[in-house]
C-alpha cells in the first residue's frame, strides 16, 4: 500500500468537481498566453491555413453588403416609375453567387481546420501531460488529491480545446471583422468614424463590467454545484451508514436547502446573463442613430457627404458591434480556458524524477546485497521517519520488518526503489550505490508485491505479462504454476484471456493477490519486496497463497513486511524499527528470548489469545 | 411528460414569460421598419416628399412638429423612437428571462429535492444496481440540460416560431412568388440539418466511450503509479494512453467534421435565397407588376433570412430536445423505483430483542447462480455476545445484512423479538440497531458531528463517553482542534485503525440494543480491542452483539461462535466446543496461532 509510513499528507477520494471549482483568474496571464499559443503553434501549418482564410472569410464578409447594395442600387426610380438596369444587375447577382459559393467553401474549411486544430492541439496537450504524470515521482501522486490531477487531465483539457475550437477563431476573426468594418467606415468619412468610435470606450466599459458582475454569479453556481455534487456523492457512497442510522431525512433536507440557494443564484445569473444582450444591443443602435444623425447634419452643412457613403456607414456600424458583442460573450470562456490552461502547466512544470544513474550494472550476475548506511529520511522536514538507519541484507537472504505503524516500515521500500530520495546516507546494492544505477535497471531486478493488488482492466494474459513483456505462453504458465494461480484460472470460462473489469473487481481477494504474485514470478527479479502482500486476505487463503511466497522467494533476496506471524515467522532474520531506527534484530527465537519490543509486539498483535 | 406536473407550481411564471417575449419580438421586428424610416426620409435625397405619403410615419412628425420639420428632425425623432423601443423590448426580454428562470429554476429544484427523496429511499440493492457515479450524474447533470430544456422552451417556444410564421406570411404578403424561394430552399436546409444532426448523435455516444476509456488509463496510472515505476512500464502506458488518446481524437474530429456541414450549407442557402428575391424582384419590376418596388425588395431579404435563422433554431431546438428526453429517460427511472424494502407497521415491543434467523436463504438481488447463504437458522438471545469467523467472500456480511434490512431475504424470516423485520416500521427497526462497517464510512463534519450522527441530539459529555468506550479518546483529544477537528476527504488524514473506532463510537453513543460489527474493529491490535471488548460488557450488559472478525482473538471470547462456510453455518458454540467439533475453526485457529499462542499461554 502506498502510505508513506503513514506521514504523507491525505490524498484520494474527492472526485473532479472538487477540481471545477477553481475557475479563479490565471496568474500569470502573459506566461500562460505564451506558452499555449506555443502548443498551438505545433500544428503551424494548419494555423497558417486557418490564418489564411479567415483573412478571406472577413474580406467576403465585408464585400457581401458591398454587392449587394450595388445590386439594389440598379433599382432606379425615374418619375414615378421603377426601371432596372438588367444587365448589370445580373452581372452583380453572378458575382454575388460567386462570392458566397467560395465563401461557403472557405467556411466548410475554417471548419475543417479549426476542428483539426483543436483536437491536435488537445491530443498532443494530452499526451505530453499524461507523458510527464508518468515520469513524476512518487511524491507527487502521494500528496495530490487523485481526482485533481484526473480534473486536470479531463475537465481543464477540455476546457482549452473549447477555447481553441471556438474562442479563438472567434476571438480571431472578430478582431479581423473589427478593423474590416473600421475600415471601410474611414474609407467613407473620417469624421463619422471618430463620432461613431466614442461608443466604442463605452461599449467595452459597460461589457467587461458586466461581465466581471456575471462572473461573480457564475462562479457562485459552480461552486453550489459543486458543493451539490459532493453532497450528492458522499451521501450516496456512504448509503449504507445514512440508512442504518435513519438519517435519510436529514440528508434529504441538507440536500434540499443546498438546491436552495443554487436556485436563488442560478436565478440572479440567468436574469445578469440576459441583461447582456439588450445592453449590447441599446448600444448598437444608439451608435447607428449617432451615424444617422452627425451624416444627416454633416449633409445638411454641405460637409461632403453622399447619401450613398451614409448608408454604407449604417451598414457597416451593424457589422462593428456585432465583433464586440462577441469578444465579451467570449470574456469568461477564455478567462476559464486560461485558468485551466495554467493548471496543466502547473503539472508540466513539476520536477522530473531525478535519474543521474551512468554506472554500467550487471543485473544478470549480480549477487543482491543490501545495505543501508547512515540514512536519514524525512517526509515532511523536520519529522524524520529514518534516523541513521543502519541494516546489511546478505545475498539471498530473508528479512522480515516489523514495527508500529508509522514506523518507517513502508518507507524502506520506497527508498530502495528510489520511489522517495534520502536525505543522507548511503543505498548500496552489491556495493553500487543505487544513485549511480538508472533507474529502469535498478527497477528491474527489484520486484514488488503491495498490499493493494494494482490491476488493470485488460485480459489476465495481460496483466501478468506486465511483469515481463516479452515472456512466452509458456513463461506465463510457468509462472501461474509457481504462484499457484494455474488452477483457478484455468477453471475460468475463458482462462488467460478472461477480462478484468474495474481493477480486477470481478476476482476475490485472494485470487487478486495471486496474479499480482504471478507477475512479480514472471519478471525474475534479483531482490523481491513484499510490502503487506498478504494482510487483506484471510488467513486460510493465506496459507493457500503461503506456499506460492515460499516458492516465490527461493533463491532471492527478500524483503518482507508483515504484521502476521505466519507471515514471518520463517524470515532469515528479523528487524525491529521503533522511531526511525532498527531497536531489535534476529531470528524469532532469539527476539522472544530477548523479551524485548519484538515480544511486546508479538504478545500484542499475534498471540493476543492469552488476554 | 410526467415530468412536467413539476412545472405547476410556477404555471403564473411559465405562462406570463412566453407573453413576455412577445414584447420583446414586437420590438425586435420593428427596428428594422424604423431604421429603414431614418434612411429613406430623414437621409434620402427627397424624403421630406416621400414622407408624405407614408401614413404613420407622416402622422408622427405632424403630431410633433407640425407639418414644417427638417430631415434632421426625422432621424432625431425616429432615432430616439428606436432606443426607446430597444428599451422597452429589453425590458421585456429580461422580465422573460426573469420569469423563465424562476420557473424552470423552480422546476429543476423540485424537481431535484424529490428526485434525491426518492434516492434516499430507495433500498441499498437498488442504489447498489444505480452505482454512486450514475446516481451523482442524473441529479445534477440530466436535471441541469432539463431546467436548460425547460427555460429554452419557455424563451424560444415564441420566439422561433413567431419569426418563422411571422416571416413567411410577410414574405407571402410582399409577393407570393417568394414563396417558390422557400419553397426550394427549406427543404434543402431541413433534409442537410436532419442528415448531419441523425448521423452525429450516434456517434456521441462513441464520444462518451472514448473519453471513458481515456479517464480510465489515467486512473490506472495514477493510483497504480507505484506498480507502473516498479515494473519500469512508463513507455508502455505512455503507448497505451496515445492509443486511447488517439482514438478519442479520432472520433472527435468525425463529430466536428459533420457539424461542420452546417454553416457553409446555411451560408450558402440564406445568400442564394437573397439573390433570388433580387431577381424575381428584379423581373417583376421589369415588367411593372404593380406593388414591386425597391423597399419590398428590402423587406423581403429581411424577412427570408429571418424564415431561414428560424428554422435553424428549431432544429436546434429539435437537437436539445432530444437529448433532454434521455436526461428525462434517467430522472424517470429513479423516480419510478419503488423501494424493495418497505417499512411494515409494527412499533415493536421494547424488552425483547433476541434475534431468530429461521430457514434464512439468500441471494443478491438480480443475480443468478448459487444462493449466498442457504438455509440458515440460529437464534441470538438477547445480551448474547455472537461472534461470526469465516473465510472470505462465505457470506458473513450478507448474513449480519438481513437484520437491520437492507436486504431482504429470498426465502425464510428475519425475526427481531419474535416479530417478522417486515413487519416493523424500518425507522423503528433500525433505530434498535447500530452498524458498525470494516470500511468506516466518515463524513466531511468535525468529530463531534461525525460522532452526533448516531444521536443527533448528544451532548458533549455523552460524545466523550461514546469516545471513551471506543477507546479513541487519546487520539481524538490530542487532535489539533480536539472534537471540533474536521475531517476531510472521508477521514484520509486518519489511520485505518482512527476511524474505525470513531465510527464504533458512532454506534455505541446510540445506545443500541443491537450492536453489529462488520470487521469493524480488523485495524485495531489486540490490546486496544480486548479494552474496547471490555468496555462495551461493562457499559452495554443487555445489547446484543453480533460481530464478524478474521482473528481468533476476536471472537474468542464470545458466548457463541458461528462458523460459516460456503453460506451454511457448520456450526456454532463457544470456543473451546468448537476446537474440539470444528474441523475448519481449527484450521483457521492453526493458520494464526501456529507456535504462537502456547509462548503466552
Amino acid at each position: 500500500m502506498g502510505r508513506p509510513g503513514g506521514q504523507g499528507p491525505g490524498r484520494g477520494g474527492g472526485g473532479p468537481m472538487n477540481a471545477r471549482i477553481n475557475r479563479e483568474k490565471p496568474k500569470n496571464l502573459k506566461r500562460t498566453i505564451g506558452r499555449l499559443f506555443r502548443y498551438i503553434g505545433k500544428s503551424s501549418a494548419i494555423l497558417v491555413a486557418l490564418l489564411g482564410i479567415m483573412i478571406c472569410v472577413t474580406v467576403i464578409d465585408l464585400l457581401g453588403p458591398f454587392f449587394q447594395q450595388k445590386a439594389i442600387d440598379t433599382f432606379k426610380i425615374v418619375g414615378d416609375k421603377t426601371i432596372v438596369d438588367f444587365e448589370s444587375l445580373t452581372v452583380y447577382l453572378v458575382i454575388m453567387a460567386i462570392i458566397f459559393v467560395i465563401s461557403s467553401v472557405l467556411f466548410y474549411a475554417q471548419g475543417l481546420l479549426s476542428a483539426k486544430l483543436s483536437q491536435s492541439t488537445v491530443f498532443i496537450m494530452r499526451n505530453d501531460l499524461f507523458r510527464k504524470i508518468s515520469r513524476l515521482p512518487i511524491s507527487y501522486t502521494d500528496n495530490h488529491r487523485h481526482g485533481d490531477i484526473m480534473s486536470r487531465m479531463t475537465n481543464d483539457v477540455e476546457n482549452v480545446s473549447n477555447a481553441v475550437s471556438s474562442s479563438i477563431t472567434m476571438l480571431f476573426s472578430s478582431i479581423m471583422t473589427l478593423c474590416g468594418a473600421f475600415a471601410m467606415m474611414i474609407y467613407y468619412s473620417w469624421q463619422i468614424t471618430l463620432i461613431a468610435i466614442l461608443t466604442i470606450p463605452i461599449t467595452i466599459l459597460v461589457s467587461t463590467n458586466l461581465a466581471k458582475f456575471m462572473r461573480k454569479y457564475f462562479i457562485r453556481q459552480q461552486k453550489l454545484l459543486g458543493k451539490l455534487n459532493g453532497e450528492v456523492e458522499e451521501m450516496v457512497t456512504s448509503y449504507k451508514t445514512v440508512v442504518a442510522y435513519g438519517k435519510e431525512e436529514k440528508a434529504v433536507n441538507n440536500f434540499a436547502s443546498e438546491s436552495e440557494a443554487l436556485r436563488k443564484n442560478s436565478i440572479s445569473a440567468r436574469v445578469w446573463g440576459s441583461v447582456m444582450g439588450p445592453v449590447m444591443n441599446f448600444l448598437g443602435n444608439f451608435q447607428y442613430v449617432l451615424i444617422a444623425a452627425s451624416g444627416g447634419f454633416m449633409m445638411l452643412k454641405g460637409l461632403g457627404i453622399t447619401i450613398g457613403a451614409i448608408q454604407a456607414m449604417l451598414q457597416y456600424s451593424k457589422k462593428f458591434t456585432h465583433p464586440i458583442n462577441q469578444i465579451a460573450n467570449q470574456y469568461s470562456a477564455i478567462l476559464t480556458a486560461l485558468a485551466a490552461a495554467e493548471r496543466i502547466f502547473e503539472i508540466m512544470d513539476s520536477e522530473n524524477e531525478v535519474d543521474e544513474g551512468k554506472t554500467e550494472f550487471d543485473a544478470e550476475n549480480m549477487k543482491g546485497e543490501i545495505v543501508f548506511k547512515d540514512v536519514d529520511f524525512s517526509y515532511v522536514e523536520g519529522k524524520p521517519v529514518l534516523k541513521k538507519l543502519n541494516l546489511k541484507v546478505e545475498p539471498g537472504q530473508k528479512i522480515a520488518i516489523v514495527g508500529a505503524t508509522g514506523s518507517g516500515k513502508t518507507t524502506i521500500v520506497n527508498l530502495l526503489t528510489r520511489f522517495y530520495e534520502i536525505n543522507s546516507g548511503t543505498i548500496t546494492v552489491d556495493g553500487v550505490d543505487i544513485k549511480d544505477i538508472p533507474k529502469d535497471v535498478l527497477r528491474k531486478f527489484i520486484g514488488i508485491v503491495l498490499q493493494d493488488t494494482v490491476l488493470f482492466c485488460d485480459t489476465i494474459r495481460t496483466n501478468i505479462k506486465y511483469g515481463n513483456d516479452n515472456a512466452t505462453e509458456e513463461d506465463i504458465k510457468k509462472a501461474t504454476k509457481t504462484s499457484n494461480a494455474d488452477r483457478f484460472i484455468e477453471r475460468l470460462p475463458e482462462g488467460y484471456d478472461t477480462e478484468l473489469t474495474e481493477a480486477g473487481s470481478n476476482l476475490s481477494q485472494g485470487q487478486r493477490q495471486l496474479l499480482a504474485i504471478s507477475r512479480a514470478v514472471l519478471a525474475d527479479p534479483k531482490i523481491l519486496i513484499l510490502d503487506e502482500a498478504t494482510s487483506s486476505v484471510d488467513t486460510r487463503t493465506e496459507m493457500h497463497i503461503q506456499q506460492a511466497m515460499v516458492n516465490l522467494m527461493k533463491n532471492r533476496t527478500s524483503l518482507i513486511i508483515a504484521h502476521r506471524l505466519s507471515t514471518i515467522r520463517d524470515a532469515d532474520v528479523i528487524v525491529v524499527l521503533s522511531g526511525g531506527v532498527i531497536v531489535e534484530s534476529g531470528n524469532h527465537e532469539e527476539l522472544l528470548a530477548l523479551g524485548g519490543e519484538y515480544s511486546k509486539l508479538y504478545s500484542n498483535q499475534f498471540a493476543g489469545i492469552a488476554t | 411528460m410526467k415530468l412536467a406536473k413539476y412545472l405547476k407550481p410556477y404555471l403564473f411564471f411559465a405562462i406570463i414569460s412566453p407573453i413576455l417575449m412577445i414584447g420583446e419580438v414586437m420590438a425586435d421586428l420593428s427596428l428594422p421598419k424604423l431604421m429603414s424610416y431614418i434612411v429613406d426620409f430623414g437621409i434620402a435625397e427627397g424624403g421630406l416628399e416621400e414622407i408624405v405619403d407614408s401614413g404613420m410615419p407622416y402622422e408622427i412628425m405632424t403630431a410633433l412638429f407640425g407639418s414644417d420639420f427638417t430631415q434632421m428632425n426625422v432621424i432625431i425623432t425616429f432615432g430616439v423612437m428606436m432606443l426607446l423601443i430597444v428599451l422597452v423590448g429589453g425590458f421585456f426580454g429580461t422580465m422573460c428571462a426573469y420569469t423563465a428562470a424562476k420557473a424552470s429554476q423552480g422546476f429543476g429544484h423540485d424537481l431535484r429535492c424529490d428526485a434525491y427523496r426518492r434516492v434516499m429511499s430507495l433500498s441499498i440493492e437498488q442504489t447498489d444496481k444505480f452505482t454512486t457515479g450514475s446516481l451523482v450524474t442524473r441529479m445534477t447533470n440530466d436535471i441541469a440540460m432539463l431546467i436548460e430544456l425547460v427555460e429554452m422552451i419557455l424563451r424560444m417556444c415564441v420566439r422561433s416560431p413567431m419569426f418563422l410564421i411571422g416571416g413567411t406570411v410577410m414574405l407571402l404578403s410582399l409577393n407570393l412568388k417568394f414563396g417558390v424561394v422557400l419553397l426550394c430552399s427549406l427543404p434543402l436546409l431541413l433534409a442537410t440539418l436532419i442528415l448531419v444532426l441523425s448521423k452525429s448523435i450516434p456517434l456521441f455516444s462513441t464520444v462518451q466511450k472514448k473519453l471513458d476509456r481515456v479517464n480510465s488509463v489515467v486512473q490506472e496510472n495514477v493510483s497504480g503509479a507505484r506498480v507502473v515505476k516498479a515494473y519500469v512500464r512508463e513507455d508502455y502506458e505512455t503507448n497505451r494512453f496515445s492509443t486511447a488518446n488517439g482514438e478519442l481524437k479520432d472520433i472527435n474530429l468525425r463529430v466536428l467534421r459533420l457539424m461542420a456541414i452546417i454553416h457553409p450549407v446555411l451560408n450558402i442557402l440564406q445568400n442564394l435565397a437573397i439573390i433570388a428575391i433580387i431577381l424575381i424582384g428584379g423581373i417583376d419590376i421589369k415588367n411593372g407588376i404593380a406593388g414591386m418596388s425597391v423597399g419590398s425588395v428590402m423587406a423581403g431579404i429581411t424577412y427570408v433570412t429571418q424564415v431561414i435563422m428560424s428554422i435553424m433554431m428549431v432544429t436546434m431546438m429539435f437537437n436539445s430536445i432530444s437529448r433532454a428526453i434521455a436526461s428525462g429517460k434517467r430522472i424517470n427511472e429513479i423516480m419510478d423505483s419503488d423501494p424493495t424494502v418497505k417499512s411494515g407497521l409494527s412499533d415493536g415491543s421494547s424488552d425483547d430483542i433476541a434475534v431468530s434467523f429461521e430457514n434464512v436463504s439468500f441471494r443478491y438481488p438480480g443475480t443468478a447462480g448459487e444462493d449466498v447463504l442457504h438455509d440458515i437458522n440460529l437464534n441470538i438471545k438477547r445480551g448474547e455476545t455472537l461472534a461470526i469467523i469465516g473465510s472470505t467472500g462465505c457470506g458473513k456480511t450478507s448474513l449480519v445484512s438481513l437484520v437491520p434490512r437492507f436486504y431482504d431475504p429470498s426465502a425464510g424470516k428475519v425475526k427481531v423479538g419474535g416479530i417478522d423485520v417486515k413487519d416493523y416500521k424500518l425507522s423503528v427497526l433500525r433505530n434498535k440497531i447500530s452498524y458498525v462497517m470494516q470500511k468506516s464510512e466518515l463524513f466531511s463534519d468535525t468529530v463531534a458531528n461525525n460522532i452526533r450522527w448516531g444521536k443527533e441530539d448528544a451532548t458533549l459529555e455523552e460524545i466523550k463517553d461514546a469516545v471513551e468506550t471506543a477507546q479513541a479518546k487519546d487520539f481524538v483529544e490530542n487532535l489539533p482542534n480536539g472534537y471540533d477537528d474536521y475531517i476531510a476527504e472521508k477521514g484520509a488524514s486518519l489511520s485505518g485503525g482512527q476511524k474505525q473506532r470513531l465510527s464504533i463510537a458512532r454506534g455505541v453513543i446510540r445506545k443500541p440494543e443491537i450492536l453489529i460489527f462488520d470487521d469493524a474493529t480488523s485495524a485495531l491490535d489486540l490490546v486496544t480491542e480486548a479494552k474496547l471488548r471490555k468496555a462495551l460488557h461493562e457499559k452495554m450488559k443487555d445489547t446484543t452483539v453480533i460481530m464478524i472478525a478474521q482473528r481468533i482473538a476476536s471472537v474468542k471470547e464470545a458466548d457463541r461462535i458461528a462458523v460459516i462456510e460456503d453460506g451454511t453455518i457448520k456450526h456454532c458454540a463457544p470456543h473451546e466446543e468448537l476446537m474440539r467439533i470444528s474441523e475448519t475453526y481449527r484450521d483457521i485457529y492453526d493458520s494464526q496461532m501456529k507456535n504462537g499462542g502456547d509462548i503466552s499461554e
